[in-house]
């Protein structure tokens, strides 16, 4: 095991991050999914191009030494090769931002009314979750903290620093709206194999829209560093079956 | 971005997304469907049909786009006004006929556009008794039996997307509510049925302790809003 986890091979249980890991965890939803394209898309021309200055740089320096040309040429400039090397590049970049904020913009973009709204409140170093749609006072009837599992209670198979008593349950395949705000410093509410960052300000309610694609475990970590416990104050994410989640939100309490 | 609701969305201009009537005339109108379909189909399938018809829908009635910037109070006489409404192709229509003459403003700049819409599709209903796609307050209180569905047992239900609000920032979207709540019941009296779905919406979207604190701040006469 040991050995698998220095050839980056490990597969971890869940949706969480893993030893060593480089590249993105898997989408769990379509911005997520269209972040990890993007990524991709952009890297393949990043290598195309990696290579070939890399293959401009060496060739130059192997066929110009002092060797071979004792007398170096006194060139300073040349107006063809730096408009050629100026445009170029501003080109591919157009190219790499149209793809790019048409991704930025659909992810703002609220396509269509939610079904759920569930709030999520940071805290100096928790997290309290409201569901508020099943109330009909001011009175709360489902919210909850959620703490991090400290080491000395985790069990077997739990993740270090990622596991928490409560997690947050939520449908899969249903439109969702997280309203993430603070009470007390900024934090930040971050899953990502959701492809959701959203910051939690004090005072401001910042929404964010997520519609998970399968049911599974999801964990993610306080993005924003909000003091001494900023590691111990982490996101679970359950997504169940509108079935599961119905009986969860009757059987709260 | 792969899914099938976010490229439907793709195909609408710039100019039909801000077109807030339109938008919310949809919103209202393709509710019932969404409803009525929830109980058989996964969720995710009803989102796309629903943004499908929304497209048709919204280029059917795109001249009426400009929009109206009124107060509440003001919308809430307003309501009778759509006896002259053209016979166009969609009920929708009607609705925003009545919001045209008072056209002052760019769609963007909306304040308190929502209410009207609201408050003018019972009117609506009435003046076409013909139609068989029912106002949003209808379709809400049909939806309190309906949308209990087998799947999930519990009432799905929740603030819909409002387009004065189309930010990430949604603190006002929150404050709007509880505001129009408090001056819906001070209008209306306390209790009034028409005010229960500002405070859904409210409650849903605000943290209980923004409401605690505002619930206090109007006990003692200082709460900053407009009551
Ligand atoms: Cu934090």
């Amino acid at each position: 095991m040991i050995v698998h986890e220095w050839l980056f091979l490990t597969i971890a249980p869940c949706d969480a991050a893993e030893p060593w890991q480089l590249g993105f965890q898997d989408a769990a939803t379509p911005m997520m999914q269209g972040i990890t394209d993007l990524h991709h898309d952009i890297f393949f021309f990043l290598i195309l191009i990696l290579v070939f200055v890399l293959w401009m740089l060496v060739r130059a320096l192997w066929h110009f030494d002092y060797k071979k040309h004792p007398i170096p040429q006194r060139i300073v400039h040349g107006t063809t090769i730096e408009i050629l090397r100026t445009i170029l590049p501003s080109i591919i970049l157009m190219f790499i931002a149209i793809p790019s904020f048409a991704l930025l913009y659909s992810m703002d973009e609220v396509v269509v009314d939610p079904a759920i709204t569930i709030k999520a409140i940071g805290h100096q170093w928790y997290r309290t979750y409201e569901y508020s749609d099943y109330n009909s006072s001011d009175e709360q009837s489902l919210t909850f903290d959620s703490y991090m599992i400290t080491e000395d209670d985790l069990e077997l198979g739990q993740s270090r620093l990622l596991e928490v008593d409560n997690r947050v349950v939520l449908p899969a395949n249903t439109h969702l709206r997280m309203i993430v705000t603070s009470a007390d410093v900024p934090h930040s509410w971050a899953v990502p194999s959701s492809g959701v960052k959203c910051h939690a300000v004090p005072g401001r309610s910042n929404q964010t829209s997520i519609s998970v694609q399968r049911e599974g475990v999801y964990y993610g970590q306080c993005s924003r560093f909000c003091g001494t416990n900023h590691a111990s104050m982490p996101i679970v994410v359950e997504a169940v079956s509108m079935k599961d989640y119905g009986s969860w939100v009757q059987n709260f309490e | 971005m792969a899914a099938g609701g976010d490229q439907e969305e793709k195909t609408l201009t710039l100019a039909q997304q801000w077109a807030l009537k339109e938008i919310e005339e949809q919103a209202a109108k393709t509710e019932p469907p969404v409803q009525a379909t929830e109980d058989v189909k996964p969720a995710n399938s009803d989102s796309v049909e629903v943004v499908a018809e929304k497209t048709e829908e919204i280029s059917a009635t795109e001249e009426a786009i400009p929009a109206t910037e009124e107060a509440i109070p003001a919308t809430e006489e307003a309501t009778p006004a759509t006896e002259e409404a053209p016979p166009t192709a969609e009920e929708a229509t009607p609705a925003t006929e009545e919001a045209l003459p008072t056209a002052e403003e760019t769609p963007p700049a909306i304040v308190d556009s929502n209410p009207v819409t609201e408050e003018a599709t019972p009117a609506t209903e009435d003046a076409t008794p013909a139609v068989e796609e029912v106002s949003e307050d209808a379709s809400e209180e049909r939806s309190g039996e309906e949308v209990v569905s087998e799947e999930s047992g519990i009432k799905i239900e929740t603030a819909p997307a409002d387009f004065r609000f189309p930010t990430t920032n949604q603190t006002r979207h929150c404050f709007t509510r509880y505001v129009e709540y408090h001056r819906c019941t001070a209008a209306k009296g306390e209790g009034a049925s028409e005010c229960d779905k500002f405070a859904k919406y409210y409650r849903a979207l605000c943290p209980g302790e923004w409401v605690d604190r505002w619930n206090e701040q109007r006990e003692n006469g200082t709460f900053p809003g407009p009551l």
